[in-house]
Order: structure tokens, then C-alpha cells, then sequence
């Protein structure tokens, strides 16, 4: 192996770490100097996790490395490891990607804010906190990583203090943040009194042999846990939505994108390679009953929202849900599908957020009841919404449909081949709620890009271009990853699936060939882990010729038109000036405003479901207490069901 | 150059766009009759939806002062062109579908919840109030119609596997239309006949006909999602609609109609196309003839309790093997 290379993993982690100090130093005396070590920084990372996609992912091999050279010795590790196999470095390269676009987006959409050095210095923090929790090879350092990123994200979360809510967002997101990050410190302790190591790939070769183990089990729950708090997973989600709102979008793309994707990270990596329980129904159960919980309370909650980063929030842990529930089913078509919406997740969340920041930038406001018509003023900011919305709704050709239509299959196929009631329930709760997350991205789109301009934003303007190019990045990626997901799927999901199942390799690579063979653990992986064929974006070629005919005798049949066409837009222009009576909608009445309000939008399905937004509302009560308690009963609830019935 | 003239022959004539639009305007015109003689009316002659189409083609576009008017012109096209794709998916009159991919039937779904999208922006980007409260109904009108759709999905594909088979081509349209071709039309299954009756009703509320036609509702809403368009942009719209009510009865067809076969393949065509016409009658004219229009919450709530419990009777039953 090129020994090169082998020291690309830390390096990545260590050059953003030293980027958040150096930014410090010299930050204050230069913005200029201040942006360079953070965009060096950012790119050189970036440029490190693609270098290692073609040996770790198209080779198929697995990069550790071991710090000051503390290998093994005999069967015992005792030094700090990174190891890199594809399932890490899939998701190395999503936080990359998600830094590196939030980074460039910050330079711009930051400039109204001052101590810019803090901020900077924490988001390097942060971004060098996940990648080493990603790559991490041992559960002490993702415990560490863990601490500093929940710790970064907080302050961060704050860092605008004069917004209302700002301290108050923080406060929640610290306190019942630090019961995850307790539970993750319990369950790593727990695995600690009985395996006596703290080294992942020994930890799950020692595993089996303990049998039915209770503390073991135990461990299980409180690690489950804790992960399902860094991926905001029900009954934790008032928690993003609080943090969310207030955080800088910036940030804001990052607990989406990235922080969530450190739960759902530690998810896989937990039931795949160290317990390798994922075939065991309960765990199953558990798994995607969490998922699909989480999935259909928070896009109910998005309906009922009136702040646009508020229902982002929501749709963010709803999709993180769909990924958790695809993780659930165990199978790998199902890994495959979650996986995939895990990296489309993070592209068009993103995006989202970015708009929403974009908004934000130019009106001051994110109240979808006050906006409303900015497509006239910000022409390219909605057409990078409304791509990022037919993303998330899951409309074709749109990387949303791709991974959604796999995870429909995934959950169907397994309940088919079980005869298993639950998940077919799971399919149909996807389903239903891919239809809901369409309605509420139709209200934002109604509430804030088309409809009536209100008086007070007929000034607004363009976002400038340095904050309209990393959406544009996170547009294309968007499109490309949704135009060619075979490819996708054969660079990016199947070596890392692959990963995901074959715990006896991670072990090897880590622990010496034959430790794996030694402790009992199944090697060679799953034979034929071919999942189904992908969505075939033919048809789409297909429907492009439809579109292109259809548009043909459209201009045709239109070309008469086309003067008086022009005519009347001329006359839009000075439409101002002339009298009420040509107001359209009014038949002569003096025009007023008369959008109806996003939060009233879709009152007939609201109404039916008046009882349940009313429960639903009073469960979200905004204290932090009451969500303290949530999460406590939830982890008594794994702990118990685990025990009694693993 | 064989392949792209029959692929150019497959979108452009038969099951393309000429088809599409040929039988859509034949099944308005049958259905505007039909409704005329139940209310003793003569009614339009049957080619008086072609008739609206082209006049409608030839009158002024006005583009109102709120709209955006680059959306405003490219949803009814998109729209229109997404529609006109689904019949490739479609095994028609028990021949092979022009396009087969893996999981069709969720493909097809999306599909059609892309022409409703489009018409929402449409409506959303011409800036009106009166289209604001229209695409807040249509939205309902398709959560409302989405459950009970879903659930057939999921019952017709869990009917059609045998225990043992594999489970690589689920959602698939071509393995129903096979299993139809061995097994004789799913309709004679007696546990998806409620499956059948659901989608029925699923139908109307997807063209967007008569008692639930929420969100065109002329008399209170001045045609809501519509009431911003002229010309032919109109025209694409109303085209879009005709056409709906064909894709929808196709899709029924060939969800529990399939395998009935004459051996000849024109007989055949027009078998199915009769099929088509017998649909429309029952789902569209009848209803419309008899009922008076839905408020929406009335429409969320018959779908989402009477036709949702129908087809997760069927889905139940399908499940446990019956």
C-alpha cells in the first residue's frame, strides 16, 4: 500500500484543527488572511478525502493508521487508530463536500455579522470534529469528537445572541445534546468493564463470544441512543427545530447535513460491524420503528410551522428518518438505499438552507406568512429552491426520487420476504410521506417565492454571485447524482455497503489477518451483494424528447401571439401607473393584499387532523425540561426492551 | 437507426402523444355527452373538446402583473410532457410497454404527482388568490387520493408473487401484465375486488372530474389553479386534462384488467380502448351526472377513511395469502 497515503486520514482531520488555531492567530489582524487559512484549509481536506476514493473505494481497500506507531501487540490494542474502510470514507467524503460548500457560502452570507474570527475558528472546530468521528477507529476518540461537536455546534447555534431564541435554541440543544453524549459515555463504559478495549474493530470481534451478555446488551442500547440523539431521531427533534431556526444557515446546512450524518454513521457502524445484530428481528424492529417514527411526526410538525428554516428543520430529521428506517431493514439493498439518501439528504438539505439563508440575506425575515412574490426580485434564488424542493418532494429526474424509490423497494422486499406486517406499514408510511413533505415544500414555495410581493420587499435584490455559486454546486450535484444513479451506485453505495457487512475485514486490517477467523467472525463478507437494478434514467431521455416535442408545437400553435405577447409584457411594466380598476383579480376594487397566509395553506387537511396537531402541538411544549424527560423515558424504553428481549 | 425511428415512433404516435391525445379527446367528448343526456340535454358534438383546445390555441396569452412568467409558461409544457411519458410505461392491450424499467408503478406515481405539482406551480406562479386557495385544494385533493393509491399499488404488487419468486422485480408493470397473460385479469380475484373499487374512486379525483373537482371549482373559485390562463397555455392545461382521464383508465386496465386478449393485436387495441370507454362512464359521467360537488375536507376524509379502508381490506387480504 502507498505508505503516502496511508497518512492522508489524519492528515485531513489535523490540517482543520490547525486551520481553526491559525485562524485565530492571524484572523484578527486580516479578513483576507483570516479566509484563506479557512478556505486552505477546507479544500485541502476535501482534496485528501478524494485522493483516497480510489484505493479505499474503488480498490476495495482499507487504510488504518495508528498513531506514534502503537500497533497491536498481541491481539491488544492499545493505541489510537484511524481506519478508513468505504463506509467511512463515503461519509468523510459527504462532511467534506458539506464543509467545503457551507465554508465558501459563510465568506459572503457572514458579512453582516462581526467576531467573525469565533466564528470561523468554531466551524473549523466542528468540521474537523466530525471527519474524525467518521474516521475514527476507536469509540473513546468518537466520544471525544462527539463532545466537540455537540460543544461547536452549540455555540455556534448562538453565535447570532441578539436573535430572539438564539440562547434559549442553544440551551436545549446543550442540555439534552449532553444526554446523548452521556449515554454514548455509559455504553462505551459499559463495553470497556467487559472487553477491557476501546478499539472498534476489537470490540466487535469480541462481541460474539460473550454471549448473552446483559451489560453487553446494555451497552447496545445507551451507544443506539446516543447516536439517535446526534441524528435528532423522535423524541428528540424539537431539538433541531429550535436550533435550527436560529442558527446561521451556514450552520444550519451543517447540523443538517453533516451533524445528523454523524448519528446516522455511528448507527450503521454500531449494529453492522460491531454488534452485527442487524439480523436479529428486534433490532430491526427497533431501528426502523425509530426511523419511520421519526419520519411521519416531523413532516406532520412541518405543516403547522410558520418560520422557514423551522420547517426545514423538521424535513431534515423526517429524511433522516427515511435513512435510519432504510438502515433498519437489514438487508443490502436496504444499506444501499439508506446510504444514498443519506448523501442526497445532505446535497439537497443543503441547498434548502442555503436558499432559506439567501432569504434570510436579502429580506431579513424567514416568516413565511409576511413573505411572499420574491421570485420577481430573486429569480435565481427560486430556481434553486425549486430544485432543491423537486429534490426533497422526490419528483423525477431529481436524486430525491432515486434513493426514495429504492428505499420504497428495499422496505417492500423485506416485508415480502417476511411476510412481516411492520414493514409494509414502513413502505406505506414512506410513501404517504413523501406526498406530505410535497405539500409543505408547495406552501413554502406559494408563501415565499410566488404569490403577491407585500409593499415592503419591492426592493429586495439578487444575492450576489459568491453566495449563488455553492448553491449552484449543491444544484448540480443534485442533478448529477439523480441523472446517473447507476453510477452512483456502483462507485459510491456498493463498495461502502460492501464495508458495512463485511465486519471481518474491518477487524483484519485493523487486528492482523486471522484475528477475525480466530474470535469466530464469519469472513469473506456477503456473497452476491448485488442489489436490484437501479432506476434507469433512459426514460428520462425519453421524456426529454416528450418535452422538447410538446414545447415544439406549443411555440407553434403560440407563434401568432408572440406580438401581442410582447405587447402586453411592455405594458407590465407601467401597469403601476395606471388605474385600480385594471387591477386583475379585484373586478375594479383598489387591490389589497389578499395571499392567503403559509401557515393557513392547506386548511382542509388540517382540519381533519385538528385533533392530532393539537396533541401534537402540545407535546412540542418548548420546555426544555419536558424534552430532557422524552429523551430520558426513550432510553429507558431501548434499555428495557433490549434486556428483556435480546 | 431502427431503434430510435421505433422510439421516435413510440413517442410521437402510438403510445405517445398522438394516441394520448386522440383517445383523450374521444373519452371528454363521450364524457360531456353522456353527462348532457343524463341532465336531457343534447350536448356538444364528440369532437368538441378539440374544438375548445384549438380555439383556445388561438386566443390572446395574457400574462398577469404578479406572475412569474417564466414558470407560468413552462409548467403547462412540463406538465403536459410528464403525462404524455407514463403511457410509455403502460403495456397497453396486453403488448409490451414502449419503455420497461424495474419498479414502473412507483415511477408512475411520481409522475403523476409531477403533473399535479406542475399544475400547482403554474397556478402558484401566476400570483392570484384565487389560484392560491386552488392549489391549496388540489394539495388536499391529492394527499386525499395518494393513500388509497398507494395502498392499491402495494396490494397489486403483493398479489402478483408467488411464494419462491424472486424479489428483484417488485413494482414492476410488465410482471403484472405477465401475470395477467397466465393467470386471467386480477379483477377476478375476489380478495383485490376491493382493491378495484378503491381505485375507482381513485380515478375522478385524480383527473380532477366532477363531485371532486375541488380545486377547479368554477362557481366559488373561478376555476382556481386556472384562473390566471389564457391562450394557449389554457390549452395545455385543458389538453393535460383529456389526457388524464385516459392515463387513468389506462392505468386501471392494466393494473386488473390485463390478459383479456383476442389473439389479434388491433382487436385487441380496440377491446382496450372499450374498456377505456366503460371506465370513463362509470367513474367520470355517472358521478358526475349524480352528485353535487365535495367541499374539500369532505373529499380528505371519504378517501382517507372509505376508499383507504377498501384497499387496505384488499391489501390485508392479498397479504395473508388469499
Amino acid at each position: 500500500m502507498n505508505t503516502f497515503l496511508n497518512n492522508f486520514p489524519i492528515l485531513a482531520i489535523m490540517i482543520l484543527f490547525v486551520g481553526a488555531f491559525v485562524t485565530s492567530l492571524v484572523g484578527r489582524r486580516s479578513a483576507l488572511a483570516r479566509n484563506g487559512v479557512v478556505l486552505v484549509s477546507m479544500t485541502a481536506a476535501l482534496a485528501m478525502m478524494l485522493a483516497l476514493v480510489k484505493p479505499v473505494l474503488l480498490d476495495g481497500q482499507i487504510i488504518t493508521y495508528w498513531l506514534g506507531n502503537w500497533e497491536p501487540v498481541e491481539g491488544w490494542a492499545f493505541g489510537i487508530c484511524l481506519e478508513v474502510d468505504a463506509l467511512s470514507l463515503f461519509f468523510g467524503l459527504i462532511v467534506t463536500v458539506a464543509v467545503f460548500v457551507s465554508g465558501v457560502y459563510s465568506f459572503t452570507y457572514m458579512n453582516h455579522d462581526d467576531s467573525l474570527v469565533n466564528y470561523y475558528t468554531l466551524f473549523l472546530m466542528l468540521s474537523g470534529s466530525v471527519l474524525g468521528l467518521v474516521l475514527s477507529g476507536d469509540l473513546f476518540n468518537i466520544f471525544v469528537m462527539v463532545e466537540i461537536m455537540t460543544f461547536t455546534a452549540v455555540a455556534l447555534t448562538a453565535f447570532r445572541n441578539t436573535y430572539e431564541g438564539a440562547l434559549e435554541g442553544a440551551l436545549k440543544y446543550l442540555v439534552v445534546g449532553s444526554l446523548g453524549s452521556t449515554s454514548l459515555l455509559v455504553g462505551i463504559a459499559m463495553l470497556y468493564s467487559q472487553l477491557h478495549t476501546l478499539n472498534l474493530a476489537q470490540i466487535s470481534a469480541l462481541i460474539p463470544g460473550q454471549g448473552a451478555n446483559p451489560v453487553i446488551i446494555a451497552a447496545f442500547a445507551f451507544l443506539f441512543m446516543g447516536f439517535a440523539t446526534k441524528a435528532f431521531l423522535f423524541p428528540f427533534q424539537p431539538l433541531a427545530a429550535d436550533a435550527h431556526a436560529v442558527a446561521p444557515a451556514s450552520i444550519s446546512l451543517m447540523i443538517s447535513g453533516v451533524l445528523t450524518k454523524c448519528g446516522v454513521y455511528g448507527i450503521i457502524r454500531l449494529c453492522y460491524v460491531l454488534y452485527e445484530n442487524l439480523n436479529q428481528p428486534l433490532v430491526q424492529y427497533l431501528v426502523t420503528g425509530f426511523g419511520a417514527v421519526s419520519m411521519f411526526i416531523c413532516v406532520t410538525m412541518a405543516f403547522n410551522q410558520h418560520n422557514f428554516k423551522r420547517l426545514l428543520a423538521f424535513h431534515s430529521i423526517s429524511q433522516v428518518g427515511y435513512v435510519i428506517t432504510a438502515v433498519g431493514l437489514g438487508s443490502a439493498l436496504g444499506v444501499s438505499a439508506g446510504l444514498y439518501h443519506a448523501m442526497n439528504h445532505t446535497i439537497f438539505k443543503g441547498l434548502l438552507f442555503l436558499t432559506a439563508g439567501a432569504v434570510q440575506h436579502q429580506t431579513g425575515s424567514l416568516d413565511l406568512d409576511s413573505l411572499g412574490g420574491l421570485s420577481k426580485r430573486m429569480p435565481r434564488t427560486t430556481l434553486l429552491f425549486l430544485i432543491g424542493a423537486a429534490s426533497i418532494s422526490g419528483l423525477p429526474p431529481f436524486n430525491g426520487f432515486a434513493s426514495k424509490w429504492m428505499i420504497y423497494q428495499a422496505a417492500f422486499q423485506r416485508g415480502a420476504a417476511t411476510g412481516n406486517f411492520f414493514f409494509l406499514f414502513v413502505c406505506i408510511v414512506a410513501l404517504i410521506t413523501s406526498v406530505l413533505t410535497l405539500a409543505s415544500f408547495i406552501k413554502v414555495a406559494q408563501s415565499v417565492f410566488f404569490g403577491q410581493l407585500p409593499e415592503q420587499y419591492k426592493e429586495v435584490k439578487e444575492v450576489p454571485l459568491a453566495m449563488r455559486i455553492p448553491m449552484w454546486i449543491l444544484a448540480v450535484l443534485c442533478i448529477v447524482t439523480g441523472l446517473f444513479p447507476t453510477q452512483v451506485q456502483n462507485y459510491l453505495l456498493l463498495p461502502a455497503t460492501s464495508a458495512a457487512f463485511n465486519a471481518a475485514n474491518y477487524i483484519d486490517q485493523a487486528m492482523g489477518l486471522g484475528y477475525a477467523a480466530a474470535h469466530g467472525i464469519a469472513t469473506g463478507g456477503v456473497a452476491g451483494l448485488m442489489v436490484s437494478d437501479c432506476w434507469n434514467p433512459t426514460s428520462w431521455l425519453m421524456l426529454l424528447f416528450c418535452i422538447t416535442c410538446a414545447v415544439a408545437i406549443v411555440a407553434l400553435l403560440a407563434s401568432p401571439n408572440d406580438l401581442k405577447d410582447a405587447h402586453i409584457s411592455s405594458c407590465d411594466e407601467q401597469a403601476e401607473v395606471l388605474d385600480a380598476k385594471y387591477e386583475s383579480f379585484f373586478s375594479g376594487e383598489e387591490s389589497v393584499y389578499s395571499q392567503v397566509g403559509g401557515s393557513d395553506l392547506f386548511w382542509g387537511f388540517k382540519h381533519n387532523w385538528r385533533k392530532y396537531f393539537s396533541y401534537m402541538h402540545d407535546w412540542h411544549s418548548g420546555i426544555v425540561n419536558d424534552y430532557t424527560l422524552y429523551g430520558v423515558v426513550a432510553i429507558a424504553f431501548v434499555l428495557l426492551a433490549c434486556i428483556i428481549l435480546l | 437507426m431502427n431503434v430510435l425511428l421505433s422510439s421516435l415512433f413510440h413517442v410521437l404516435i402510438f403510445p405517445g402523444l398522438l394516441f394520448c391525445v386522440v383517445m383523450g379527446v374521444l373519452l371528454s367528448g363521450l364524457d360531456r355527452i353522456w353527462v348532457a343526456r343524463m341532465q336531457r340535454r343534447v350536448g356538444p358534438p364528440l369532437l368538441q373538446s378539440w374544438y375548445d383546445f384549438l380555439k383556445c390555441c388561438g386566443k390572446e396569452t395574457i400574462v398577469p402583473r404578479h406572475a412569474k412568467k417564466a414558470v407560468y409558461f413552462a409548467a403547462p409544457v412540463v406538465g403536459f410532457a410528464a403525462l404524455i411519458s407514463i403511457s410509455l410505461f403502460l403495456p397497453i392491450a396486453g403488448g409490451k410497454p414502449a419503455y420497461s424499467g424495474t419498479a414502473d408503478l412507483v415511477v408512475i406515481l411520481y409522475l403523476l404527482t409531477l403533473v399535479s405539482v406542475c399544475t400547482i406551480v403554474g397556478a402558484s406562479a401566476s400570483g392570484s388568490p384565487f389560484a392560491g386557495v386552488g392549489l391549496s385544494r388540489e394539495m388536499v385533493a391529492m394527499i386525499s387520493y395518494e393513500l388509497p393509491f398507494v395502498l392499491v399499488i402495494l396490494a397489486v404488487s403483493r398479489a402478483i408473487l408467488a411464494p419462491g419468486d424472486s424479489l428483484n422485480n417488485i413494482f414492476s408493470l410488465q410482471a403484472i401484465a405477465d401475470y395477467q397473460a397466465a393467470n386471467g385479469p386480477l379483477i377476478t380475484r375476489w380478495a383485490l375486488i376491493p382493491a378495484a373499487i378503491a381505485m375507482l374512486f381513485v380515478i375522478p379525483c385524480e383527473v380532477g372530474m366532477h363531485p371532486f373537482d375541488v380545486a377547479e371549482a368554477e362557481t366559488e373559485i373561478c376555476e382556481g389553479t386556472l384562473a390566471e390562463y389564457s391562450g394557449p397555455p389554457l390549452a395545455v392545461f385543458r389538453l393535460t386534462h383529456m389526457v388524464k382521464m385516459f392515463i387513468m383508465t389506462a392505468l386501471f386496465c392494466v393494473l386488473f384488467l390485463g390478459g383479456i386478449t383476442t389473439g389479434i393485436a388491433v382487436l385487441d387495441v380496440i377491446l382496450f380502448v372499450l374498456f377505456c370507454l366503460i371506465l370513463t362512464f362509470l367513474t367520470m359521467s355517472l358521478p358526475h351526472g349524480a352528485c353535487a360537488r365535495f367541499k374539500v375536507e369532505q373529499v380528505f376524509k371519504f378517501y382517507w377513511t372509505v376508499v383507504a379502508g377498501l384497499a387496505a381490506l384488499s391489501l390485508i387480504l392479498v397479504w395473508l395469502g388469499l
